[in-house]
């Protein structure tokens, strides 16, 4: 589409100023005269903690294991306490260096030691505020508030970080600029409602309207099961056995002698070692993978929340770091419900919003743990507040030619496997039987064409259109149709031989494209009109001609 | 079922010859180098034979058929509601973007469309990838239709998202 792209004289190249949201500059554009306020002291006082604690390893194997004070013994305790001091004296210069304030039309941020930045988010383009703390926050009775505003202003990031705030003052900043009331005259100078115990009993800030919420989902610790299947165990687990494995030998025990004497295939045979060391893997990555789920999703809460002027969709987690994000429902345009290909006998899905203004690498988008996919879709109609629910109609599958274009596919990475194995064996690089590879890589293929195609489906629900498609990771999409603004056909020339053609929606939300692949011909375009309406019509043919002239092959004249 | 009518406008002729310069000046560009590298380093020669091969290949498509039969497929039209091309050779594309949904109108001029004296006409939505690209129009009329639809797109209200 974009063929000349980089060959290009861009007027206006200033993407960040024509967008508007958010501004970054040396000095403070707006005059104004509401006061600049402080992060919360606090701060210094988990700083100095830190430090502290980044001392007491070095300390601990001084005194207590008695390691020898030499430099190769102690360079890992060393270094852990000089990060760490260093880390939290740069945040407590970052604390005295950093101001900010709400004024009536901006949220205001200056910062900075040596180069001094300003930063600004309109106030009228605040898409998400999400509220977090690590433990250290939560022990400080602290909060971070992340202030997103729907930019691309740096992939992943916040418009907007205060790091960190009381946790008062945070949900005092979040009913503020959620609700869009005129700014207070420095939040703080105002007697802020700190009683004892608001943290209330989930240890959340800001238990406010709890009387009006809709809760839509809750935490269920059944759901560990579908959190710990998965590659990730694996990766998890052998990360933990080598850092204990270094951490033992760090304080002067010998763990490959433990090794060496119990499980060595020469002591016990194959079969045990085998059996012990998967056994062991599997184990230990489980268990992480639980402790983690449990963890970030203690008393997860999925919940309606009624605002000023909208409704909030917010999110509360965490044990130890805890996780607040609230989604302004005006801003959603649908759903997305993803099944992981090895684990769908299991049911398990994630959960997403498609949502304008949030990054979809920040994950404010989740709105649900992992979990089994009948909750995952009843969620999704909740939010969505559709009925009947976007998963209530069969999906409409597609051609048969588009399950011989993906069999295609699949010969062709066969073919290739086999050509380049067969060709490295006749150098001699490979033995033989690695022609077999490409064989076994051709069934493989082929099974993955045929799981593709099955999962391949398109339709319309009420309001919106639901199309699903993906190997790996079977996605579901739910998309609002006034949502959609670009509406487009693809056809290839082998697309155009067999029939099909591939409808995308894109929209501002989310990833910004939306795709039925390989529909066929004569429903891409009923599709197409569905999925856009009103959009399509002024362009179709007035009558019904017995050939169409535009799907023709085109005639170079 | 009634189908899609192509859009009414053809892009300028002289986009034929954009067409192949821009081919020339990537796909040829990559063949240059290869044969530098094997008129320089002979060890290298007998692995170059195959790549200078397909990119040759590759060069005569992008120079001699694509831009042909881009001229045969690309088309354009706009409206008071809507923008609709129609573009590609290999893959083509139908995409209409409704003006309720765009946010910028711009008629933009590479140092190749400047020498030829086209425009390309790109219109954006809120949507990362929805944008639409009308390429190898003539710059005055990229010009007009870019100020008309301007003046269309300011008269909607929203944020077009």
């Amino acid at each position: 589409m974009t063929p000349q792209q980089g060959a290009e004289v861009e007027p206006g190249a200033d993407a960040q100023a024509a967008d508007g949201n958010v501004l970054e500059r040396e000095v403070p554009v707006t005059p104004d005269t509401a006061p600049w306020l402080r992060l919360d002291a606090r701060v210094i006082w988990v700083d100095v903690a830190q430090s502290l604690l980044s001392l007491t390893p070095a300390a601990v194997a001084t005194w207590v294991v008695g390691v020898d004070p030499t430099w190769g013994a102690m360079w890992p305790f060393v270094l852990v306490a000089v990060l760490g001091v260093i880390g939290a004296a740069r945040d407590a210069l970052r604390w005295a260096f950093t101001r900010y304030r709400v004024t009536d039309e901006h949220v205001e941020r200056r910062t900075g030691i040596v180069v001094r930045r300003y930063r600004s988010v309109r106030r009228d383009r605040i898409r998400s505020i999400d509220v977090t703390a690590r433990l250290r926050h939560r022990l400080a009775g602290l909060r971070v508030v992340l202030i997103g505003a729907g930019q691309q202003f740096s992939a992943g990031e916040s418009a907007l970080s205060l790091d960190a705030l009381h946790r008062d003052d945070a949900a005092a900043l979040r009913r503020t600029l959620l609700s869009g009331e005129a700014a207070p005259p420095g939040a703080r100078t105002a007697p802020p409602t700190r009683t004892a115990g608001s943290e209330g009993p989930t240890g959340f800030a800001g238990p406010a309207d709890r009387s009006t919420e809709q809760v839509i989902a809750r935490f269920r610790p059944s759901w560990v099961v579908y959190n710990v299947v998965g590659v990730w165990s694996v990766v998890a687990a052998a990360g933990l056995l080598w850092g204990a494995y270094w951490l033992v030998a760090m304080f002067g025990l010998d763990p490959g002698t433990w090794i060496q004497r119990n499980l060595s295939p020469g002591e016990v045979g194959w079969p045990v070692t085998i059996g012990m060391t998967l056994g062991a893997v599997l184990a230990v990555g489980t268990v992480a993978r639980a402790a983690g789920y449990f963890s970030t999703h203690w008393r997860f809460e999925l919940a309606r929340v009624p605002g000023d002027d909208s409704t909030q969709l917010r999110t509360r987690q965490g044990l130890l770091t805890t996780r607040e994000v609230n989604r302004d429902e005006r801003r959603i345009r649908g759903a997305h419900v993803s099944e992981p290909v090895l684990w769908r006998w299991l049911g398990v899905a994630d959960t997403e919003v498609i949502t304008t203004g949030l990054s979809i690498w920040s994950g404010s988008t989740s709105i649900l743990p992992r979990g089994p996919l009948p909750v995952a879709r009843r969620v999704v109609g909740e939010v969505l507040e559709m009925s009947p629910g976007p998963f209530s109609r069969r999906l409409a599958p597609h051609p048969p030619a588009a399950l011989r274009r993906r069999l295609w596919w699949a010969t062709v990475v066969g073919a290739a496997v086999t050509g380049t194995s067969g060709w490295l064996a006749s150098n001699g690089a490979v033995p033989v039987t690695a022609l077999w590879w490409g064989a076994a890589s051709w069934v493989v293929a082929l099974a993955s064409a045929v799981v593709a195609y099955r999962a391949l489906g398109h339709t319309i629900v009420g309001d919106h259109l639901v199309v699903r498609s993906g190997l790996m990771s079977r996605a579901t999409t739910v998309l609002r149709r006034d949502a959609v603004s670009t509406i487009a056909l693809r056809e290839s020339i082998l697309q155009r031989r067999l029939g099909l053609r591939t409808v995308s929606a894109m929209t501002a939300a989310g990833w910004g494209v939306y795709e039925a692949p390989d529909v066929a011909v004569e429903e891409s375009l009923a599709f197409a009109l569905e999925a856009a309406p009103g959009l399509l019509e002024p362009f179709l043919e007035p009558h019904d001609p017995p050939q169409d002239a535009s799907a023709d092959r085109p005639t170079p004249q | 079922m009634p189908n899609l009518r192509s859009p009414v406008h053809r892009v300028d002729p002289r986009a034929v010859r954009w067409w192949t310069l821009r081919g020339l000046c990537s796909a040829g560009l990559v063949l240059v180098v290869l044969l530098l590298v094997a008129w320089l380093w002979e060890p290298a020669r007998g692995w170059l034979v195959a790549p200078i091969v397909l990119v040759a290949a590759w060069t005569a498509a992008r120079a001699l058929v694509e831009p042909r039969w881009r001229y045969a497929v690309h088309r354009w039209e706009t409206t008071d509601e809507a923008v609709y091309g129609l573009t590609g050779w290999v893959v083509r594309e139908w995409r209409v973007a409704p003006l309720s949904r765009v946010q910028t109108v711009d008629a933009v001029r590479g140092p190749l469309e400047q020498l030829l004296g086209l425009a390309t006409l790109r219109v954006t939505t809120a949507s990362s990838s929805g944008a639409i690209n009308i390429v190898g129009l003539d710059k005055d009329v990229a010009e007009q239709v870019a100020e008309r639809l301007t003046l269309v797109v300011e008269q909607v209200p929203g944020d077009a998202t």
